[in-house]
Parts: C-alpha cells; sequence; structure tokens
C-alpha cells in the first residue's frame, strides 16, 4: 500500500507559523519535537516530518479504511524514516529541494510509478496523472476520472466504473504529485 | 452560549483559513474544515488552537482527532466548557 504528500515550502513558510505557541505540542511527538528543534534547518524539518505523518495517514487508511480523522500524533517517525501506526510500520522516503519536500510512504517494497509536476494555471492538476495512467492503461484520457470515496480516498473511474488502481494525489501550492500502486 | 453563538465564534475563527469562499459563506453546522472551506490540514492546528483560546479550553488528542466538522467542534466545545 502507498500513500503520498507534497509541501510547497515557499506556501508553507507563509500559511503556517509553526512557531506558534503550542502548535508543534498538538502534530509531534517529544522526540520529534526534539528533531525539529536541534535540526540545523528547523523548517524543513517540520514539514519532512508533517509529510511523513501525511503520505502514511493515506497508506494506512488505503489498507484499513476509516473515516477521516485529524490525530497526526498517532504517525510516530522512527529511525531511518519509517513510520509506527500502533504496531503497523511504513516506509518512507522523502525528497528535499528548496522548492518543495516530497513523501513517499509504502508497507513493503512495492512497484510504484510516482510524479512530481508543477502546477499551471490552464490545466487541473490532476491532468499528469491522468496522462500517466492513459500511457500505462492504455485508454483515452477522456474516460478517465479521478474521484475520492466517503472517506476521502482517491479512485480512478474507467468508463464510469471504479477501477482497482491504487494511487494517492496531493497537491499543495504549485506543485502536485501522484503516486499509482503498479 | 447557543449553537448559533458557537457557529459565529466559530465563523470568525475559521475565515483566516478558509480556501473556498463560497462555502464559507454558506457556512453551517454541516460543513467540513477540510472538504467544503478547504482549509489547509497543516492549518487544522490553528484552528484547535484558536477554539482553545477563544474558550479558555484544552482540546485533547482525542478530542482534536475528531474536530473536523462545525458539528464535531460545537459538540466538543460544548463538552469540554461543561466540565470547566
Amino acid at each position: 500500500m502507498i500513500g503520498n504528500d507534497i509541501v510547497d515550502l515557499h506556501l508553507a513558510s507563509v500559511q503556517s507559523n509553526w512557531q506558534r505557541r503550542g502548535w508543534l505540542q498538538k502534530i509531534f511527538t517529544e522526540s520529534e519535537q526534539q528533531l525539529i528543534l536541534e535540526a540545523k534547518n528547523p523548517d524543513n524539518m517540520v514539514w519532512k516530518l508533517w509529510s511523513m505523518k501525511e503520505a502514511t495517514y493515506k497508506a494506512h487508511q488505503r489498507c484499513f479504511p476509516f473515516p477521516p480523522k485529524y490525530n497526526p500524533k498517532d504517525f510516530i517517525s522512527s529511525v531511518d524514516d519509517t513510520m509506527f501506526v500502533g504496531s503497523h510500520l511504513y516506509k518512507t522516503s522523502s525528497k528535499i529541494t528548496k522548492d518543495y519536500i516530497h513523501t513517499m510512504a509504502y508497507t513493503s517494497h512495492c512497484n510504484y510509478k510516482f510524479m512530481i509536476s508543477k502546477n499551471d494555471s490552464y490545466t487541473s492538476t490532476k491532468e499528469p496523472l491522468k496522462k500517466y495512467i492513459s500511457l500505462h492503461y492504455k485508454i483515452p484520457t477522456s474516460c478517465i476520472e479521478i474521484i475520492k470515496d466517503t472517506y476521502r480516498i482517491p479512485f480512478v473511474k474507467i468508463d464510469g466504473k471504479i477501477s482497482k488502481i491504487k494511487l494517492s494525489y496531493s497537491s499543495h501550492g504549485v506543485f502536485s504529485s501522484f503516486m499509482i500502486h503498479l | 452560549m447557543t449553537k448559533e453563538e458557537l457557529i459565529s465564534k466559530l465563523r470568525t475563527i475559521v475565515a483566516p483559513y478558509v480556501q473556498n469562499q463560497e462555502a464559507f459563506e454558506n457556512l453551517s453546522e454541516e460543513t467540513d474544515f477540510i472538504n467544503d472551506l478547504e482549509i489547509n490540514s497543516a492549518n487544522l492546528v490553528d484552528v484547535i488552537l484558536d477554539v482553545e483560546d477563544e474558550f479558555d479550553i484544552e482540546i485533547d488528542n482525542d478530542a482534536m482527532e475528531k474536530m473536523l466538522t462545525i458539528k464535531a467542534s460545537i459538540e466538543i466545545i460544548q463538552e469540554k466548557l461543561a466540565i470547566k
């Protein structure tokens, strides 16, 4: 199972003030707070840990469908960027650039494809995802629809029918990303 | 505090984080912070901290987990105010 998350670092810096009193404590465990405070670049550490939690939430929700919850503290980072949710373990890998942080979470070494793209104002942020599905599964883009179920889990509809394609989709500021379990 | 008063206070609290103005104008008990108002998930923490400050209550993890809608927020605030 997979999940991914992207954070636009420029938008995050204006959208959130993580130094606000109580902010870190609501989201991060004590050891995560320690990592942030000791980091060379605390901003990047905040958003890396945040995207690890978000990506893992998505992977976990795909494994065990549950109604949306706001429980970032239940997703606990450990050594080598592994994440624990109760007794469940997820591996994560993050890419940090000066503009964004992208994290992928997965249960085991599964085959996946991911893509990060910069949004433009002319096309939908879901366009790169549709294009990829169209090429990979040889289906015209006009037959592809990306929908979310009542738990906000995304699905791909092909010709109006829900397909078995497992995907995770994220968009923040000028960036979008997707991850597909192949 | 009546439900209407709570909704009005919540409306003021969420305003700075709202990304869907149309949904904000139609805000009701059923409004969902993420799906309807399109509040960024990292800003939900700010909503929770603002609620704590406004009502002088503490939102613990169990309560925070549910605070995704106006309705759930009202229930939590009323519950916390009652035990104050």
